[in-house]
C-alpha cells in the first residue's frame, strides 16, 4: 500500500481520462459525515478556474494524478464548510495528539492510496509531527527527488495516526458538521486533559469546553492552573458554565466562583441547580483561606444509632469524591457530630457490628480556622479527612488529604 | 473617596498587566543604542533631538501591533507568520533571526566586558560569570520570577536619567530642539543623514517584536485585558525614548560642548564624561551600561529560542522545565555559551559578526513588519481587533519609512 504525502499532492499535475494535462491540485478535501477518512475529492486548478476531481474518478495518485473522467465533466468548485480542506485547515495547524497528550504542529499529512474496483481510493491515515514531514517540504523542488527521497530516509518519522488526532476548531457550527467531538481528549486523564488545555490558545480552549462532557469538563477544570480557570469560564455563555460548575466538587466550584467578577458569578449561580447553587453559595460565603472555603459538604454521614450495614449502604449512595469516603461520620441529635468511623474499620468488622463500638473521637477544626493550621493538624494527626464544624458543633463539612496537597503547593 | 479608590484599583489592574511592553521597550536600549545616542549627542549636540518623537511613536505602533496579536491570538508571532505564510516562509525568517541575534548578543556581552573593563575587571573573568548568571536565571526561574527581575532591570535605567541631570544641561535648548522643526541643512550633511538613519535603525529590530508577543502570550494577557494593557507598551515606549533622549543631552552638554565628538564606544562615552561631568556621572554611565548589555544578554536568546520553538512547533517558554522543553533551552544555551564565547577568542574577527547581524537584520525587519500588518488586518484572525483606518495609516507610514532608512544604513555602510 503505497504512501501519499499531502505536501506531494499539493501542486501535483493532474491528467485527465483524455490524457490532457488538466491542471494542478490545490486542495484535498475531507467529509466526515460521510467518511471519516476518505478523501471525498481533490481542488484542481484549471484554466477554466477550479474544478472538483471526485475521488472515485481517481486512478491514480503520486508525482502524477490521473482521473477516469475528462476535465470538462468535473464541476465548478465552491467553498463548504462542512468539508475538512488539508491544506487550509490541518497543515502547519495545531492539533491535540491524544496517545502523546500534547499539542503538536503538522508538518504533513499521510495518505494510503489503495485501488478498489477501477479506482483507488485515498484515506488519511496518520499526520506527520516530526522532523522528516518538515525535511520534505522545505526541499522539495529544490533539491533532485532522489537526492530527496534518500535524505529522508535517514530521518526517524514522528506521524501519529489518524485516530489518535483531535483537531481544533473554534466555530461551534462547523465543528458539528466536521464531527469534531475530542473523544480521544475526553478519554484522558483529567490532569492530562488540564495539561493540554493549559498549552492551548484561549480561542480553542474554549472550543474544547463548550464540546466535551459535562462531567469531564468539570473534572478537568478543576486541574487546570486557577487563572487559566477563570478566564475559561468567563469565555463560556452562563447556561454552560452553570452545567459545568455543578459537576464540579462544590469546594472548587466556590473557589473559582469567588474569583470571577461579581456579576458573572451571580449569573452563573442564577443558572444552576437549587440544590447545588445552596451549597456553593453557602462556601461561597466564607473566607477563601480558611477551613470553610477548603471544604466540601458531600461526605458520608449516618445516625449515631446505625450499624455497619446502614455505613456500607451510605456509602453506596454517596455521589461525592472518592477522597471523601474515607471516613464515614455519626451524627446525633440535631445534625450534631458525635463520632467517626474509618472506611477500614468498617471493611474489617462484621456486619451488624454497631458503629458506636468501633468510633473514634474525630478530629475537627471551627470554620474560620486558617489554612496554616488545618494542614498544622492534617500533619499532627496524620489525618485523612477534616470535620470542619459550626459554633454548634453541628458537621459543616470535610477537608480531605489531597485538598491540603493542593493548598500547601499552590502556597507561594 | 470614591475616586480614589477607583483610581488606586485602576493602578492595581495596570500592575497586573504591565511587564512584556516595559521591559520590550527597555531592551531596546542595549549597547549598540546606548553608543548611537551617545554619538549622536557628541556629534551633534542638541540638534538630532527632534527624532525622539517620530522615534517614540514609531516605536509605539509597531510594538503595539504584537501586543495586540499576542492578547487576542494567544499564539507568538512566529506561530502566526507559520500558520498564514506556511513551513518555508517561516523556516527562512528563523535562520535570519538567528543570525542577526547572534550578533546582537556577541555585541550584549562586548558590552558587558566594555562597562566593567572601566572599572580594571578583565573580560576572561566578567564574560564567564556574566554568561553562568544569564543562563541561570532562565533556565531556574519561571515566567512570574524572570518577570520580575527584568522590571527591575527596566527601572535601572533611571540612573542615565541622573547622569543627565548631573551634566548641566541647558534645559531651554533641549527643550527647543525636541520639539522643533528639524534644520533642513542637516539633508545636505552626509554624516547628520547617517546620524538619523543609526537613531531610528536602533530602535525597531525583528526580535523585539517576536518577545514581545511571545511574553504577552505566556503571560496570559486577554483580550478585555488588554485595553489596559496597551498602556504597557505605551508607558515601555515614552520611558525608554525619556532615557534615550537623556543620553543625548548628556553628551551634548559635555563632549559637544567640549569639542570632544569622537567616541569608539558605549564604554568610551562614561571614560569621555568623567572629566566634565564628575565622577558620580562617570559611574552611572558605567552601571547603566552594565546592566542594559547584561539585560539585554539575556533577553536576546529568550527571544531567539521562542521564535524558532514556535516555528518548528516544538515546547517553549519559561515556563516549562529544562525536560519539558529540552530544543528552548539547548538553543538558549548554545547561543550565550557561543556568544560570550567568542569573545574570548583572542583576535576573533567580531567586526565581521556585527556586519553580518545587521545586513541581515536590514533584510529581516521589512518581511516581519509586513507579515505583522497583513496579520493585524485579517479580520478572521484578530476579530473586532483589526487596525483601524487610522492606525494603519500611521501604520503604513511607518513602516515605508523604517524600510526605507533600514535600506538607506545598509546601503550607506558599503
Amino acid at each position: 500500500m503505497p504512501l501519499v504525502a499531502l505536501s506531494e499532492l499539493i501542486g501535483a499535475p493532474v491528467r485527465d481520462a483524455a490524457g490532457v494535462a488538466a491542471g494542478r491540485v490545490r486542495e484535498v478535501a475531507v467529509a466526515p459525515q460521510d467518511h471519516p477518512t476518505r478523501v471525498a475529492y481533490l481542488v484542481v486548478r484549471t484554466a477554466s478556474g477550479e474544478r472538483l476531481l471526485p475521488g472515485e474518478a481517481l486512478t491514480a495518485c503520486g508525482p502524477t494524478v490521473r482521473a477516469a473522467t475528462r476535465a470538462d465533466t468535473w464541476e465548478r468548485y465552491a467553498l463548504s464548510d462542512g468539508v475538512l480542506l488539508l491544506k487550509r485547515d490541518l497543515l502547519d495547524q495545531q492539533i491535540i495528539d491524544v496517545h502523546g497528550r500534547k499539542v503538536v504542529r503538522v508538518n504533513d499529512v499521510e495518505f494510503e492510496s489503495a485501488p478498489t474496483n477501477s479506482h483507488v481510493t485515498l484515506d488519511v491515515v496518520s499526520v506527520d509531527v516530526g522532523a522528516r514531514g518538515a525535511v520534505r517540504r522545505l526541499v522539495q523542488g529544490v533539491v533532485p527527488a532522489f537526492t530527496a527521497r534518500a535524505l529522508l530516509a535517514r530521518i526517524p518519522p514522528r506521524v501519529i495516526p489518524w485516530s489518535y488526532v483531535d483537531l481544533l476548531e473554534t466555530d461551534p457550527a462547523r465543528r458539528v458538521k466536521l464531527k469534531i467531538a475530542y473523544q480521544g481528549l475526553s478519554q484522558l486523564h483529567p490532569a492530562d486533559i488540564a495539561d493540554i488545555v493549559e498549552d492551548l490558545p484561549p480561542a480553542e480552549r474554549e472550543a474544547v469546553f463548550e464540546t466535551i462532557d459535562e462531567e469531564v469538563a468539570a473534572e478537568a477544570l478543576e486541574e487546570i492552573d486557577p487563572d487559566i480557570q477563570v478566564s475559561i469560564v468567563e469565555s463560556l455563555d452562563s447556561n454552560r458554565a452553570a452545567d459545568i460548575v455543578e459537576e464540579m466538587d462544590p469546594d472548587a466550584a466556590a473557589d473559582l466562583l469567588g474569583d470571577l467578577p461579581q456579576d458573572r458569578t451571580g449569573q452563573i449561580l442564577q443558572e444552576m441547580q437549587p440544590e447545588e447553587r445552596q451549597e456553593v453559595s453557602q462556601l461561597l460565603e466564607f473566607g477563601e483561606r480558611t477551613a470553610a472555603g477548603r471544604m466540601t459538604t458531600e461526605f458520608v454521614s449516618v445516625a449515631e444509632g446505625g450499624t455497619v450495614d446502614d455505613a456500607i449502604a451510605a456509602i453506596r449512595q454517596f455521589e461525592g469524591s472518592r477522597e471523601a469516603v474515607a471516613t464515614v461520620y455519626l451524627l446525633g441529635a440535631g445534625q450534631r457530630l458525635a463520632g467517626a468511623v474509618p472506611l477500614v474499620q468498617i471493611a474489617v468488622s462484621p456486619a451488624g457490628t454497631h458503629l458506636s463500638s468501633i468510633s473514634e473521637t474525630p478530629a475537627t477544626c471551627p470554620a474560620d480556622t486558617p489554612d496554616k493550621e488545618v494542614a498544622a493538624l492534617f500533619d499532627k494527626y496524620n489525618l485523612i479527612t477534616l470535620a470542619v464544624v459550626d459554633a454548634h458543633d453541628r458537621l459543616a463539612g470535610i477537608i480531605t488529604a489531597d485538598d491540603v496537597i493542593t493548598m500547601l503547593r499552590h502556597r507561594h | 473617596m470614591l475616586l480614589q479608590r477607583r483610581w488606586k484599583s485602576r493602578l492595581l489592574l495596570l500592575a497586573a498587566v504591565i511587564g512584556p511592553g516595559f521591559i520590550t521597550a527597555s531592551v531596546d536600549n542595549d549597547a549598540g543604542g546606548i553608543f548611537t545616542y551617545s554619538l549622536a549627542g557628541a556629534q551633534y549636540g542638541y540638534s538630532l533631538l527632534w527624532t525622539m518623537v517620530p522615534i517614540m511613536v514609531a516605536l509605539i505602533v509597531v510594538q503595539e501591533m504584537a501586543a495586540r496579536m499576542g492578547a487576542v491570538t494567544g499564539k507568538g508571532l512566529s506561530d502566526l507568520i507559520r500558520e498564514e505564510f506556511g513551513l518555508r516562509v517561516t523556516v527562512l525568517m528563523m535562520a535570519a533571526l538567528v543570525v542577526t541575534n547572534f550578533g546582537n548578543i556577541v555585541a550584549e556581552f562586548a558590552g558587558v566586558a566594555s562597562s566593567l573593563e572601566l572599572f580594571g575587571i578583565s573580560r576572561y573573568l566578567v564574560v564567564p560569570v556574566a554568561a553562568a548568571a544569564v543562563w541561570l536565571l532562565v533556565v531556574k526561574g519561571t515566567y512570574s520570577s524572570v518577570e520580575k527581575i527584568f522590571l527591575s532591570a527596566s527601572a535601572f535605567y533611571v540612573c542615565y536619567i541622573v547622569a543627565g541631570l548631573l551634566a548641566k544641561p541647558d534645559w531651554a535648548a533641549a527643550a527647543t530642539a525636541t520639539v522643533s522643526r528639524p534644520d533642513t541643512a542637516g539633508i545636505h550633511n552626509y554624516g547628520y543623514l547617517f546620524m538619523v538613519i543609526g537613531l531610528v535603525g536602533t530602535t525597531i529590530a525583528p526580535w523585539m517584536q517576536f518577545y514581545l508577543q511571545a511574553s504577552v502570550v505566556e503571560k496570559g494577557v486577554t483580550p478585555r485585558q488588554y485595553r489596559l494593557g496597551k498602556w504597557d507598551v505605551i508607558i515601555g515606549c515614552v520611558f525608554a525614548n525619556v532615557v534615550a533622549w537623556f543620553i543625548i543631552v548628556a553628551c551634548a552638554a559635555t563632549l559637544f560642548a567640549s569639542g570632544n565628538h569622537q567616541i569608539r564606544d558605549a564604554a568610551d562615552a562614561a571614560q569621555a564624561l568623567r572629566p566634565l561631568a564628575g565622577e558620580y556621572a562617570y559611574l552611572l554611565f558605567a552601571a547603566g551600561l552594565f546592566n542594559a548589555s547584561l539585560f539585554a544578554a539575556s533577553i536576546l536568546p529568550i527571544s531567539t529560542s521562542y521564535v524558532v520553538c514556535e516555528g518548528l512547533g516544538l515546547e517553549s517558554g519559561l515556563d516549562k522545565r529544562f525536560d519539558e522543553a529540552p530544543a528552548f533551552y539547548w538553543l538558549y544555551t548554545l547561543l550565550i555559551v557561543a556568544g560570550a564565547g567568542v569573545l574570548l577568542i583572542p583576535r576573533f574577527p567580531l567586526i565581521h559578526i556585527m556586519v553580518l547581524s545587521q545586513v541581515v537584520n536590514g533584510i529581516v525587519l521589512p518581511f516581519v513588519l509586513v507579515f505583522m500588518l497583513v496579520l493585524t488586518n485579517d479580520r478572521e484572525l484578530m476579530g473586532e481587533h483589526t487596525n483601524s483606518r487610522a492606525f494603519n495609516i500611521v501604520a503604513w507610514i511607518t513602516v515605508v519609512v523604517m524600510i526605507a532608512l533600514t535600506l538607506a544604513m545598509l546601503v550607506t555602510q558599503r
